[in-house]
């Protein structure tokens, strides 16, 4: 499973964030950083959930 | 497709005083009859009062959790630029008190972007002590007195101390500044107003804002801190600064946000634990495990903002209706957290409901609450500090609550308890 990221559609409004913070962090400068972009298999529902939540569709599950 | 002057008025009334001076169960049968019959309906103008646009013709009525949901994600097709409360205002004042929250994409991205990382998940655990803190210091300051007025005393003066803390507002300015944020929603609001006249009340109130945020901006050019008005002195956006202008309004969003949904939460909160006993006792059975549960039914239980708007950018298609560019679109959040479609027995307070889809922070949208983790933070701290030191605590008689589309407000409400000092001196 990995993450794909569309940085130039995210709007850093941290949905992802709140539902899978392991995976997702808002930095300090705004900008999302994806600190797992390849997640364990076990935690597939919350990442999942984290992305159909974006706002903007800049996140999606593939694999 | 029927022009927007000759579409035909729902027969049900959203837009009268009277309306929105009912109590909120008598708004549900009104809601429940639009889900059930005419999910998005067409409604003359709401009664202003306040400022009188010939232009006005009406507003689309959201009242399904999906269609709020939908309207939301669409960001593209319902614009916040227009405004978003669902009065036309005067233009200095939508400048003055709206911030970013009634702007679009792009400039919206890039100017939210400055604040987001105050107040992610991650930066609450950094600021959880300082959120207990102004726990402790509110229930210290009302613990022996036994009979309060839990608005002004309790529910008021939490998120009043929390996001001052956040945005850099000492406490000599705190409680005119959260006096001053209520007129933003509750300008047709008699007991606020206290006979004032309703647009010149409101100017006072912008104008009081904005000269307390230009005295701070002044000190944080001289000398920067790590509140959030340093960090907008300092930003750039686009390659250029913030105008003071641009400060000044989203100061007034970040106050008026920051203090006027936690106050309404907390006490709308306190009032549904007096009314539901069993729900009560069933928290005080394991409180520290059951409270952040607990907490997003409280939440859906008060939806502190009953409505926000937006404006069709082109004609569009919204539920089977065709929607033209210029329409008025209204989200009624108190509808939409009501409704049976989403929530098994809506009409009960479950405090064991999970999950919880209450949408009082928003549909999901590039809106959504920008504080509602610092929201949830603040209502399970300060509810946990009331049920643990204050545990008898009830409300007494009925709450005084507000009129207006806007907030869900609770303007007074008696409480009382046993004072601490007293229970330390009887063991139970």
């Amino acid at each position: 499973m990995r993450v794909e990221f569309d940085a130039d559609r995210c709007a850093s409004v941290g949905m992802c964030e709140s539902v899978a913070p392991d995976v997702f962090e808002v930095g300090a400068d705004g900008y999302l950083v994806v600190l797992e972009p390849e997640p364990d298999e076990a935690h597939r529902a919350e990442v999942e959930s984290a992305c159909d939540s974006c706002p903007t569709g800049a996140l999606r599950v593939e694999g | 497709m029927t022009a927007r002057a000759d579409r035909p008025y729902d027969p049900l009334d959203l837009s009268s005083l009277a309306f929105w001076s009912s109590t909120a169960a008598e708004r549900e049968v009104t809601f429940a009859e639009l889900r059930r019959e005419r999910p998005i309906s067409w409604h003359r103008p709401v009664d202003n009062g306040l400022f009188e646009d010939p232009n006005d013709q009406g507003f689309w009525a959201v009242v399904r959790h999906a269609d709020l949901v939908e309207v939301t994600r669409r960001h593209d097709d319902f614009l916040s630029g227009e405004g978003i409360v669902f009065e036309s205002m005067p233009q200095e004042l939508l400048d003055a008190g709206q911030g970013f929250i009634a702007m679009d994409p792009p400039r919206h991205t890039r100017v939210r972007r400055l604040l987001t990382s105050a107040f992610t998940p991650r930066q609450m655990n950094r600021i959880d002590d300082r959120i207990e803190a102004n726990s402790r210091r509110i229930v210290d300051g009302v613990a022996a007195k036994g009979e309060i007025d839990f608005v002004s005393e309790v529910a008021g003066l939490v998120p009043m101390h929390n996001i001052c803390d956040m945005v850099g507002v000492p406490e000599e300015h705190r409680r005119l500044i959260a006096h001053e944020a209520q007129f933003a929603g509750g300008w047709r609001d008699e007991s606020l107003l206290q006979g004032a006249d309703p647009l010149t009340r409101l100017f006072e109130a912008a104008g009081t804002m904005r000269e307390v945020c230009l005295e701070l901006l002044a000190q944080r050019r001289a000398e920067p801190t790590d509140d959030l008005l340093s960090a907008l002195v300092q930003a750039e956006v686009d390659g250029e600064r913030l105008t003071d202008d641009e400060i000044v309004s989203f100061f007034g969003l970040l106050m008026v946000a920051g203090n006027d949904t936690t106050r309404q939460s907390t006490s709308h909160g306190m009032k549904a634990l007096t009314d539901h006993p069993d729900q009560l006792a069933w928290l005080l059975e394991d409180l520290e495990a059951r409270l952040p549960v607990a907490v997003e039914e409280i939440v859906r239980w008060a939806t502190p903002i009953m409505t926000f708007r937006r404006t069709a950018a082109r004609d569009c298609e919204l539920g089977g209706q065709q929607v033209t560019a210029g329409d008025k679109v209204v989200m009624f959040y108190s509808s939409a957290d009501f409704d049976p479609e989403v929530f098994d027995h809506p009409e009960r307070l479950d405090l064991a409901r999970h999950p919880n889809k209450h949408l009082a922070f928003g549909g999901g949208g590039i809106h959504h609450c920008l504080g509602n983790q610092l929201a949830r933070r603040q209502l399970v701290s300060v509810v946990r500090e009331l049920l643990t030191r204050l545990p008898d605590l009830q409300v007494v008689g009925e709450p005084e609550y507000g009129t207006g589309n806007f907030f869900h407000a609770v303007n007074a409400m008696t409480v009382r308890f046993t004072p601490e000092t007293e229970r330390a001196r009887v063991p139970a």
